[in-house]
């Protein structure tokens, strides 16, 4: 770890000025990915802006027709929370298929989202339901949020306040976890809403897509033969000593598939 | 009073304190005055050293040292040995064994070798000031592939070592083992390969080094597996008597074979103590852990088996590369080959068995012992030979073992590897393994899968292993006048429970209260002999030495209790904890024993007081062999390739079990690491740049709690080795010799009407998954 300075701003105004006034600020939600970041010195901010004391940014709020979410609401919280496990079952499921107990309790879906690793599995429910990142500024369509690897639309100290999602009419997550890290391999999250249907897949490529010819199928028919024919092109997929490209697309069919089985 | 008998399933005495956090860790000490070390490692796989600057680390604030290669080459100091005990070629040519500095000069041959060592008052600066050490290197072409090593027009990794070979060797008779294979009506082979593997134990390594300039001794504490050996190599590397150094691991966090080796972190930390008079500590981190621990396995083999038409086997010849990385370890060339070879053939009848090696030298991190040390890799070959012909000839592969397997009437014999099977009921365990394993609703499971477009398969693996490890071993037992008893014993726990098991057989012998016994080991002023953990040494060495200790304090007992029933010794008996004379009311309790061994008033003439405090060294004869047999049940999904381990059965014949419980959790814990290697494990390097790719857990897969199968377990104690008094034989790595054979036969079973033969380890979902669609 290098030198920083530490913040511990308790309101968002103040994060952001705490941001605002840094030469290199960043923020840090349950230090999930920083933390290791810092260790091992491959970044060097010279400050540090902790959001763990901002009230505002956590919670569970559930209206008619929304789950929204805290940016700072770890995932154990989303995995156990009975109201979401009502709402979007298929959300509450992944969350709780986020690393260990350790992470979940100290991951956030705001510094899930942020990040935007390639094999993490919140950005296939972000896309996958047609969710909205809240920012401090400004609301960002998920289909819009995540660029590219490791990349979002977020601009320099922007800060994530929420995401909201909307209510599917059925939706599930399937994940094929690498043995080794149990990060996503594959995840593909399947969701109908008013006939509306998302496939999102992530941990294949360098960021979550929409498979759009599945979407197309399911659309038509809504089941399991519908997407087992369509095989995808694996030609920008990621290559890494636990899954080819080749085969990660191969999953993305199967996992698809049991995506719509469970989804019922 | 807390009375325990061998054979008991004694509670881990030790766990009280490891649970709660009270365990002692080189991490968790700390001395007064002391510096902080850190490594620079190169970050080439082969390159050239033109120069070191230390200056910018040096002008940093709190940076106390900066020792480079060039300073270490120029003080004189020793290299790190290698005690292979194969130290000849074939043709009678000492091996290829390469000076390894502590600290590399002038080339560097792995990513992770030392370099250089910053010493710092904080961790800090310690490290701030290793990245401002600059080497300057010129990068060479690098190889990685043990095959690749010894082919032709390979990098060279040392001057005077042709074609990278360390090694060449064999074991057998390799006419008569040609003649029976043409003899054969069957000649069946198969190429396979031992996946290597690190045994990333919980704790990394680290040294915490407190000299005492009054005395000259400077007292390490470091997490290793062997304080005895490694004390007098780190001298003889400083140019220090034995003496200089007093050696202690304190709790050591997971060994495996990877804390054996003498390393060159702890002898630079020591020197770097001894000269600037100041305690230094280094903790190597994760990351360092995996680039600088010893790895292990790492063999490209092909196995040939001769049978007779009705499946009689006649010959074995298993032809094999293995490597040593960068350099000889420890142990080094003796894992590809003498430790591979011995227990070639498994539990089956062989007319000849033959085994050639050659072994050599790569770029990436030495390889030394692991869990096992050879004997999983040979048992990997003789069961996957085995399979295979069952598998290409059409035999049951279970009737096939079952016809091969040596009969207890024909021991004890040499086998053709000139291993002394002196007792053992293979087919015994082999069939109650069988009879456990619930083969009569295998049917109705597989149908069950098929219905869940699954695919079930089983495999049975018997194994035949052998122990090893230093010959001697020291216990001492110091009495107090209120009867409680110190036992000190060099054997050595890296956390299997010596603590309990060696306490444990005191208690019984002694009939002594478990609860009055304290427990030191791994210290070289408590033992001044020991040889380390190694080998499934501990019952056999530890063990025994603490029996053999107990029978030399009942005859001094039986001299004070003769003496005080005017008899003559032979006349007294000892049972229970008592001394008695029978046929009289004669009794003596042990305590009352002890507590007249100190009265000199009750001590005949030739015995001085304290004399039931006894110190004894057992030395064993000839080493034992452990047996067994694993069976696993798999379920294979053929969309995804994901393999579940859904039933193991594991019946082991390690002679007399001392404590049931930590005997399982030797089991359990071998099956983990064999499960990994089978289905997960592999330390994969970059072929060109030589990078480590498997550089963290993200990527190096570590079995967890979900990925083991529920293991049911039993012992068959029925043919106790007379080589030694207790009777054991070795019970710390059976769970690796078996597991991964087992699996892998039964994932192929599964697979069998997809046309798979072979898949090698580790078999990942997208292996199992190309070998049913590509194939
Ligand atoms: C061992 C391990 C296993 C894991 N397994 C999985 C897995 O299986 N699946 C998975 O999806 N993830 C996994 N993760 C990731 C984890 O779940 C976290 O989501 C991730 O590490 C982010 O952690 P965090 O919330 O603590 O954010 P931090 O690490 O604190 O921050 C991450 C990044 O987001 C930025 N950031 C944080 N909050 C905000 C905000 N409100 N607005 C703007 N920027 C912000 C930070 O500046 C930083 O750049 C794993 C992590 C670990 C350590």
């Amino acid at each position: 770890m290098y030198e920083f300075n530490f913040n511990r701003p308790a309101s968002i105004a103040d994060a952001l000025t705490a941001i605002a006034d840094a030469d290199d600020g960043q923020f840090m939600a349950g230090g999930q990915t920083m933390i290791p970041v810092l260790k091992q010195r491959l970044a060097m901010p010279s400050d540090v802006v902790e959001l763990a004391n901002i009230d505002d940014l956590k919670g569970i709020a559930v209206d008619g027709g929304t789950v929204t979410i805290g940016a700072m609401t770890p995932h154990s919280e989303v995995h156990n929370s009975l109201e979401v496990a009502d709402a979007i079952p298929a959300l509450a499921d992944l969350a709780g298929m986020i690393g260990d107990p350790h992470v979940r309790n100290r991951g956030t879906i705001g510094g899930s989202v942020a990040n935007n690793d390639p094999a993490a599995d919140y950005p296939a429910a972000v896309v996958g339901l047609g969710a909205t990142v809240v920012t401090d500024r400004r609301e960002i369509a998920g289909d819009d949020f995540f660029v590219d690897l490791f990349e979002t639309a977020l601009v320099e100290g922007e800060l994530i306040t929420a995401v909201r999602f909307p209510l599917p009419d059925k939706a599930a997550y399937m994940k094929f976890p690498n043995p080794a890290s149990r990060y996503a391999i594959v995840g593909v999250f399947v969701s109908q809403s008013n006939g509306d249907v998302r496939v999102a897949v992530t941990g294949a490529g360098p960021c979550v897509f929409r498979e759009v010819a599945m979407e197309t199928a399911l659309a038509a028919d809504f089941s399991a033969d519908a997407v087992a024919g369509i095989s995808v092109s694996g030609d920008d997929f990621n290559n890494d000593i636990h899954a080819s490209a080749e085969y990660r697309a191969h999953l993305v069919t199967v996992m698809a598939k049991r995506a719509v089985i469970k989804a019922g | 009073m807390n009375n325990v008998n061998i054979r008991d399933s004694v509670r881990r005495t030790e766990d009280i304190r490891f649970v709660s956090g009270q365990g002692t860790y080189i991490d968790d000490m700390n001395a007064d005055g002391q510096l902080v070390g850190m490594f620079v490692r190169s970050p080439h796989a082969h390159a050239a050293i033109n120069g070191f600057d230390k200056t910018d680390a040096l002008a940093l604030d709190g940076v106390v040292e900066v020792i480079t290669g060039a300073d270490w080459a120029k003080l004189g100091f020793g290299f790190i040995p290698s005690n292979s005990a194969v130290k000849e070629n074939t043709d009678g040519t000492p091996i290829a064994v390469p000076e390894r500095s502590c600290l590399a000069a002038t080339r560097v041959r792995f990513v992770g070798e030392p370099v250089a060592m910053v010493i710092a008052e904080t961790l800090d600066a310690a490290r701030e000031a290793r990245d401002l050490v600059e080497v300057d290197y010129a990068p060479l072409d690098a190889v990685t592939h043990p095959v690749k090593a010894l082919e032709p027009g390979a990098p060279q990794l040392h001057n005077g070592v042709d074609g990278n070979l360390c090694v060449h060797w064999e074991l057998g008779d390799g006419d008569a083992t040609e003649a029976e294979l043409e003899a054969s009506d069957h000649v069946v082979a198969l190429e396979l390969h031992n996946n290597r593997v690190t045994a990333a134990p919980i704790e990394p390594r680290g040294t915490l080094a407190i000299p005492d300039m009054e005395t000259g001794v400077t007292t390490i504490y470091q997490s290793t597996q062997n304080i005895h050996a490694l004390r007098a190599a780190i001298a003889k590397i400083l140019r220090l008597e034995n003496d200089q150094l007093r050696h202690v691991a304190p709790d050591v966090g997971g060994g495996f074979g990877g804390k054996n080796s003498l390393y060159p972190e702890p002898v630079v930390t020591v020197y770097a103590a001894r000269n600037l008079g100041r305690p230094v500590k280094w903790v190597n981190d994760r990351s360092e852990s995996f680039l600088s621990d010893t790895h292990g396995r790492s063999q490209y083999t092909t196995v040939e088996l001769g049978l007779d038409a009705d499946g009689t086997f006649r010959a074995l010849r298993t032809t094999t590369i293995g490597e040593l990385g960068a350099y000889c370890g420890t142990v080094g060339a003796f894992t590809p080959t003498g430790g591979s070879a011995r227990t070639q053939g498994g539990v089956y009848a062989f007319k000849a068995m033959h085994y050639r090696a050659r072994a050599g030298f790569t770029n990436t991190a030495p390889l030394d012992p692991y869990r096992g040390a050879g004997r999983p890799e040979g048992s990997f070959q003789i069961e996957r030979i085995v399979e295979k012909a069952a598998r290409d000839l059409g035999f049951d592969p279970i009737e096939l073992r079952r016809q091969n397997i040596m009969p207890k009437a024909s021991l004890p014999l040499k086998t053709a590897m000139g291993l002394d099977v002196d007792c053992g009921d293979f087919l015994t365990v082999f069939e109650k393994t069988l009879a456990m394993s619930e083969r009569a609703g295998f049917a109705a499971r597989a149908a069950k899968s098929e219905e869940n477009n699954k695919l079930r398969g089983f495999a049975i693996a018997p194994y035949l292993e052998c122990t090893g490890g230093m010959p001697k071993e020291h216990a001492i037992v110091t009495f107090s006048k209120n009867g409680a008893a110190h036992l000190a014993v060099g054997s050595h726990s890296t956390g299997m429970g010596h603590e309990t098991a060696l306490c444990q057989i005191l208690s019984a012998e002694l009939g002594l209260d478990m609860d009055h016994i304290s427990f030191t080991q791994a210290d070289t002023d408590a033992t001044p002999l020991g040889g380390g953990h190694g080998g499934s040494r501990g019952m056999e060495l530890g063990g025994n030495a603490v029996r053999q200790t107990a029978d030399e304090i009942v005859a001094v007992g039986k001299q004070i209790a003769a003496y005080q029933f005017e008899c003559e010794v032979g006349m007294v008996d000892f049972e229970d904890g008592s001394f008695f004379q029978p046929g009289s009311n004669n009794t003596m309790s042990v305590g009352e024993a002890v507590s007249a061994s100190f009265n000199p008033d009750a001590l005949p003439d030739d015995l001085a007081p304290g004399c039931m405090n006894i110190g004894s060294t057992f030395e064993r004869g000839v080493i034992s062999i452990p047996n067994g047999c694993h069976a696993a049940e798999v379920e294979v999904d053929p969309d995804t390739g994901v393999i579940d381990v859904i039933g193991f059965w594991i019946v082991d014949d390690f002679g007399t079990i001392i404590n049931p419980l930590l005997a399982d959790g030797q089991v359990m814990g071998g099956v983990g690491q064999g499960l990994g290697q089978a289905i997960l494990e592999q330390a994969v390097y970059d072929g060109d740049s030589g990078q480590l790719v498997t550089g963290t857990f993200l990527d190096y897969a570590m079995p967890r709690a979900d990925d083991m199968p529920h293991m049911t377990l039993d012992y068959y104690e029925g043919s106790p080795t007379e080589k030694n008094p207790l009777g054991v034989k070795g019970a710390g790595e059976a769970g690796c010799c078996g597991a991964p054979p087992a699996i892998v036969n039964a994932v192929l079973d599964a697979l069998k009407d997809h046309g798979v033969t072979h898949i090698e380890m580790p078999m990942t979902p997208e292996a199992v998954w190309r070998s049913i669609h590509l194939t």
